[in-house]
């Protein structure tokens, strides 16, 4: 059986659609067979970040009114082989999806796949809750800042009462938290919530902790997930956050403010 | 620290407000369903006893009925029921087709929380009683002051979530935060921090009491009294606290 997997926020903008992205793309690299679903439709967005927008032929909402077949609207994606992408419409709006549709897909890619992630739209509305309502497991994205810990504690509500398993009284979505655009120098200038706040507030397992980084506008702009830049201080934190998520010790890195030596306080230098 | 008018009397924009509530209701089980046998019978028990029953709600007890549901006149059953004033709200028990037959004249199914209803006791002609307050058929409530049930909730109150404990007390194990509401007719007990609302005190009880392990609440209110974190100046915010009603005025008291 697939684990289907959403990543979701509440609030738009903090980082849901790179976060899917990275995180699919590292749990194939490690030989998952994985799937990522765009949920956002009408503002289809993960297609462009995982580099596969002139590829789109059909998407999720053809498949559920039956105007295609669901391995005709997957595709394949050419750096790692064993992860695939079903995109959003991007003409339609969400009233498009329907929890029939939604769980035929999810059944069927069930028979193909290990992981499925489900890349959840801003809000909690329709689209949002059919995304979260077949979830095994949660990623809540949240960044360091007060609107957005709130959004992730109303959707965390949301998934205790109205996923599916917690509608069917089973064991309930094992939550994770993802804390992006975290920049140390900031958070010790008390401008972002300290990590120990957002945890106090949230109080749900740190799955990991993705630094504030230029690499990431980088990589979602030339469509390559920013897991594949191992250079990268936040492909390095993504690629960590995926190896916690598969059972991994790792401790925690990128949290801590850098000491700035006269040389790069002179020269500037942000990280790359 | 204000102790402001009663929020109930502030304009109201919703038109309608929909609440859980719980009702005693008699259950007049038929044991045998023809009008002309129960009909009569009822009348003649309660001729005994004037006004016992005058516009009572009933429920009609299916369970010991053995007839088809095609036998079973219900329409002739309700017509003769309220020509008694005792008015038939809906049914329980009995078999799906019973029930059908019942929902189709505009009875419906009632679910009864308790389990089982004890046997009404309608051999025994009660005293007469004010009309309108029928003897409740379930045992009565156990009075007040002697064990109250307590709601108990031991995960963090979310942005959004409203936890309310009815005709009880409170206690919330972990946080509740911004943007969460505890609500509760008697005593809130917040054992972690207390970010969001509490409204303790519903349905007038002056009495009821706040305590909060770390107080930090965005509104405070009891029996309808209620102060906002802006006018919380004087209270001793991030510590553990007390609230209570004293006169119209909310007092917050460092314990522990």
């Amino acid at each position: 059986m697939a684990q289907v997997v959403v990543v979701t926020s509440g609030k738009g903008g903090v980082g849901k659609t790179t976060s899917s992205a990275a995180f699919a793309t590292g749990l194939a690299q490690r030989g998952k067979k994985t799937v990522v679903i765009d949920f956002d439709v009408g503002l289809r967005n993960l297609d462009l970040i995982m580099g596969v927008e002139r590829r789109v032929v059909f998407d999720i909402v053809n498949v559920i009114s039956g105007e295609a077949r669901l391995n005709q609207a997957l595709i394949r994606d050419k750096r790692v082989d064993t992860l695939s992408i079903l995109p959003a419409s991007q003409t339609r709006d969400k009233d498009a999806l329907t929890r029939d549709g939604v769980a035929k897909i999810i059944e069927e890619l069930s028979k193909d796949f290990d992981y499925i992630l489900c890349d959840s739209p801003a809000g909690i509305e329709k689209g949002a809750l059919l995304a979260l309502y077949f979830a095994d497991q949660a990623v809540v994205v949240t960044n360091p800042e007060v609107s957005s810990v709130r959004d992730s504690d109303r959707i965390l509500g949301v998934l205790q009462s109205r996923s599916k398993r917690a509608e069917e009284k089973k064991d309930p979505v094992k939550e994770h938290l993802l804390v992006t655009r975290f920049d140390p120098v900031r958070v010790e200038r008390g401008e972002m919530l300290k990590l120990e706040d957002i945890q106090e507030i949230l109080s749900i397992p740190l799955l990991g902790v993705i630094p504030e980084s230029e690499s990431v506008l980088k990589a979602s702009n030339t469509g390559t997930p920013v897991i594949l830049d191992a250079e990268s201080m936040a492909g390095q934190a993504y690629a960590d956050a995926v190896s916690r998520f598969l059972g991994e010790e790792k401790p925690h890195r990128f949290i801590e403010a850098e000491k700035k030596g006269l040389f790069k306080r002179l020269f500037g230098g942000r990280a790359a | 620290m204000s102790a402001a008018p009663r929020p109930e009397t502030s304009p109201r924009l919703e038109p309608f407000r929909l609440r859980g509530a719980n009702f005693n209701l008699l259950v007049l089980r038929l044991l045998d369903p023809r009008p002309e046998a129960v009909v009569p019978a009822i009348g003649d028990q309660f001729r005994r006893a004037p006004g016992f029953l005058r516009f009572a709600p009933v429920v009609l007890g299916l369970d010991d009925i053995a007839l088809p549901a095609h036998e079973v006149d219900f329409a002739g059953l309700i017509a003769g029921l309220r020509e008694l004033t005792i008015v038939p709200i809906g049914t329980t028990g009995g078999s799906p087709e019973l029930r059908n037959a019942a929902m189709s004249l505009g009875l419906p199914p009632v679910r009864s929380i308790g389990g089982r209803e004890d046997e009404a006791p309608l051999a025994a002609a009660p005293p007469p009683q004010p009309a309108a307050a029928p003897e409740p058929a379930a045992p009565p409530p156990p009075p007040p002051g002697t064990a109250r049930p307590t709601m108990v909730h031991d995960q963090p109150v979310r942005a959004g979530q409203r936890i309310y404990a009815a005709g009880g007390d409170l206690i919330v194990t972990s946080t509740v935060n911004a943007g969460g509401e505890v609500i509760a007719d008697g005593n809130i007990h917040v054992y972690g921090a207390l970010r969001g609302r509490a409204i303790a005190g519903g349905g007038n009880n002056a009495e009821a009491r706040v305590f909060a392990q770390n107080f930090d609440p965005e509104l405070i209110s009891i029996a309808g009294y209620y102060a906002v974190r802006d006018g919380l100046t004087g209270a001793p915010i991030g510590k553990a606290v007390q609230v209570r009603l004293m006169g119209e005025r909310m007092r917050f008291d460092p314990i522990g």
